[in-house]
């Protein structure tokens, strides 16, 4: 195990998004742009209001989940979004 | 009355008022350019030589006016050129609508002619982006793309249009008072948190502000020299807060990060409190992060939620338009002055006087880029618009130049691109035609976007390029130098006859090779009608410093 593994910790994030293609592409972009690797997925359409939720679950840096939930948040179709320790 | 989806576009751009589009036709965007041939009154089109200097001009139109920027361009290459100037505009936040014609719906993932993914492509590089298939679509995604890319923080927004879409005939209806919900509030500053950063600056010995573009992109010029006379607060500046403060205002030292003056540098970890404004601490004007302001309590104004704690632990964090919320914090701060924390600067300034003026004796009659720039300030009397490309004239420019009024520094800081600088001019003169405006380039950046000196031509664009010319990519040259042992793998560059390639698109220029020949030079440079080149072929192996070299602390800044 290296360093960074040991301050990785598992984070679930909650999002709910308007339903539109390409939402999850630009979350997912950005996760993939600082390596970090999804562990669990899980997206679904709210049956007629046109959102969807999704659900990620990943290993994430302590010092940069914040960061990363909140650029997450500044894309357009992202109505909310949560984060929390993962307990598996 | 029913109309085509390419009418209906020139119509919704009329709507967002739109003026002038910088653009290039091809296959798939033909229909549109068949509607702005019966609406070329309305909307000046500009015809670039290259989809990447539509970009930059759009951006340099961008910078100066506050304005959006457009561009349009077709499917494919059309749009994969325009991909560096969108990533350009999105790192410096430039309110930019790209307009890229695609392939006709049904052919859509079939691998057609000049078809690329330009939303997949393009989605990492932009605020928003979305592609439309029917006219009917295309009202609210102009509103809709216009909104976004100037509400809260800029940034280009790309609309993807298909070629049956721009063919298709409905009605028109623009939407009124549109709105994002998600953009509407900017200001989320509490005014707990407001006095909470009032108190820590009225408390504070060694106060200091960093201002950033965020200062220019909401105006915040007033609020700044507000909040730094009242409360005595000495102010430093990013490459891209440049020319928002006077360069002789008594508290502002000069300008932070890699390439900065010696004091904003060397006594940021002094200061007891960083009022950061605007800026995103990046990483060259932290230097190494983990020895970054040890001993200041930081507070950080930025309308970007996100850029918050990124970089710098921030004890109060102030979302919201850095002009409001100066405006909102100036009661709260108590009159006061520093002058002995000031005058900290003004000891070390007087080492940095004394390097350069060493440097001055050493180059007296050689022709280097901080003679030419010096003179350029002072015979336009500082008040042209001095747009940077990437590099060591970048920062040259930046530094002696001396910048008096706003929106006078433009340059690719973010992504640093070379090659912007020349077509960025363009869009600054169409943008502010009263404004003297001067392109600084260098030999390599030049050759990267050359090719736009035909849109100068044909547009009689009256720009002026200054080309400093040291026959090396200078920076990467003067890495190599202080780094790599002085081993200049592939930095010379062998060049053409630059006057005459000016010469060919009917633009006149002159070169000279000694310092006597200078100032006479700049003068009918300065003063000729139109644009002219004029290339200066400065000291092939001039350094800029002071240096903040990578991986070490800001206080560890290098005179020479």
């Amino acid at each position: 195990m290296t360093k960074s593994d040991l301050n990785n910790m598992r984070y679930t994030i909650d999002i709910v998004v308007e339903n539109k293609p390409g939402v999850l592409y630009r979350i997912t972009g950005l996760l993939a742009k600082r390596k970090i690797n999804i562990e669990r997925i899980n997206v679904f359409a709210v049956k007629g209001n046109g959102i969807s939720k999704m659900f990620f679950t990943a290993d994430i840096e302590d010092r940069i989940v914040d960061t990363v939930v909140k650029q997450i948040n500044k894309i357009i179709e992202v109505i909310e979004i949560n984060y929390h320790k993962a307990n598996h | 009355m029913k109309m085509t989806g390419a009418e209906i576009l020139m119509k919704s751009l009329l709507k967002e008022g739109v003026e002038v589009i910088f653009g290039y036709p091809g296959g798939a965007n033909m229909p549109i350019y068949d509607a702005l041939y019966f609406y070329e009154k309305k909307l000046r089109h500009i015809l670039v030589r290259h989809e990447q200097g539509a970009a930059h001009a759009a951006e340099g139109y961008a910078r100066v006016t506050g304005r959006h920027g457009v561009c349009l361009v077709t499917s494919g290459p059309g749009a994969t050129n325009l991909v560096t100037g969108i990533a350009d505009a999105m790192m410096d936040s430039v309110p930019m609508v790209a307009i890229t014609g695609q392939v006709a719906a049904e052919f859509l993932g079939s691998d057609a002619f000049q078809e690329t993914d330009v939303v997949g492509i393009t989605t990492p590089i932009t605020k928003w982006n979305c592609q439309i298939t029917h006219a009917s679509e295309i009202p609210e995604a102009v509103a809709k793309a216009f909104y976004i890319a100037s509400h809260g923080r800029p940034g280009p927004v790309v609309i993807d249009i298909t070629k049956n879409a721009q063919f298709e005939k409905t009605e028109f209806n623009y939407p009124k008072n549109f709105f994002v919900e998600k953009l509407k509030t900017v200001n989320k500053y509490k005014k707990e948190d407001l006095q909470k950063a009032a108190e820590i600056i009225n408390n504070s010995k060694k106060p200091y502000m960093l201002v950033g573009h965020g200062v220019l992109i909401s105006k915040a010029e007033k609020e700044v020299l507000q909040v730094i006379e009242k409360t005595g607060m000495v102010v430093a500046s990013t490459l891209h807060g440049l020319s928002s403060i006077p360069f002789n205002h008594p508290l502002y030292v000069g300008m932070l990060g890699m390439h900065g003056n010696y004091s904003p540098n060397k006594l940021t970890n002094s200061a007891d409190v960083i009022l950061a404004v605007g800026m995103r601490f990046d990483d060259r004007v932290t230097g190494k992060l983990s020895k970054y302001v040890p001993k200041a309590k930081v507070i950080h104004i930025d309308v970007d939620e996100s850029e918050h704690h990124k970089n710098v632990w921030a004890h109060v964090p102030l979302i919201g338009n850095v002009k409001d919320v100066l405006k909102s914090i100036l009661p709260y701060l108590k009159k006061n002055n520093h002058n002995n924390w000031l005058e900290e600067f003004k000891k070390l300034d007087k080492k940095e006087l004394a390097v350069e003026k060493k440097r001055q004796l050493k180059n007296k009659n050689k022709l280097t880029m901080d003679t030419v720039l010096t003179l350029l300030s002072k015979k336009t009397k500082n008040e042209a618009v001095i747009v940077a490309d990437v590099g060591q004239n970048q920062m040259f420019a930046a530094r002696y130049y001396k910048y008096k009024n706003p929106d006078s520094y433009i340059t690719s800081g973010g992504l640093g691109t070379m090659g912007f600088a020349l077509p960025a001019a363009m869009g600054a003169k169409i943008g502010a035609p009263k404004r003297q405006v001067f392109a600084t380039v260098g030999d390599g950046g030049f050759q990267m976007t050359i090719q736009e000196l035909g849109t100068i031509m044909q547009e009689k664009l009256p720009i002026k390029i200054l080309l400093l010319n040291n026959e090396y990519l200078g920076m990467v040259r003067q890495w190599q130098q202080l780094f790599f042992e002085k081993r200049y793998s592939f930095t010379h560059m062998k060049n053409p006859d630059f006057i005459n390639i000016a010469k060919s698109y009917g633009i006149k220029g002159e070169k000279i090779e000694e310092r006597k020949k200078l100032n006479q030079a700049l003068d009918k440079f300065i003063n000729f009608q139109g644009p002219y080149l004029l290339e200066v072929k400065v000291e092939k192996e001039d350094n800029i410093f002071p240096m903040v070299a990578t991986g070490t602390s800001v206080d560890e800044v290098r005179l020479e």
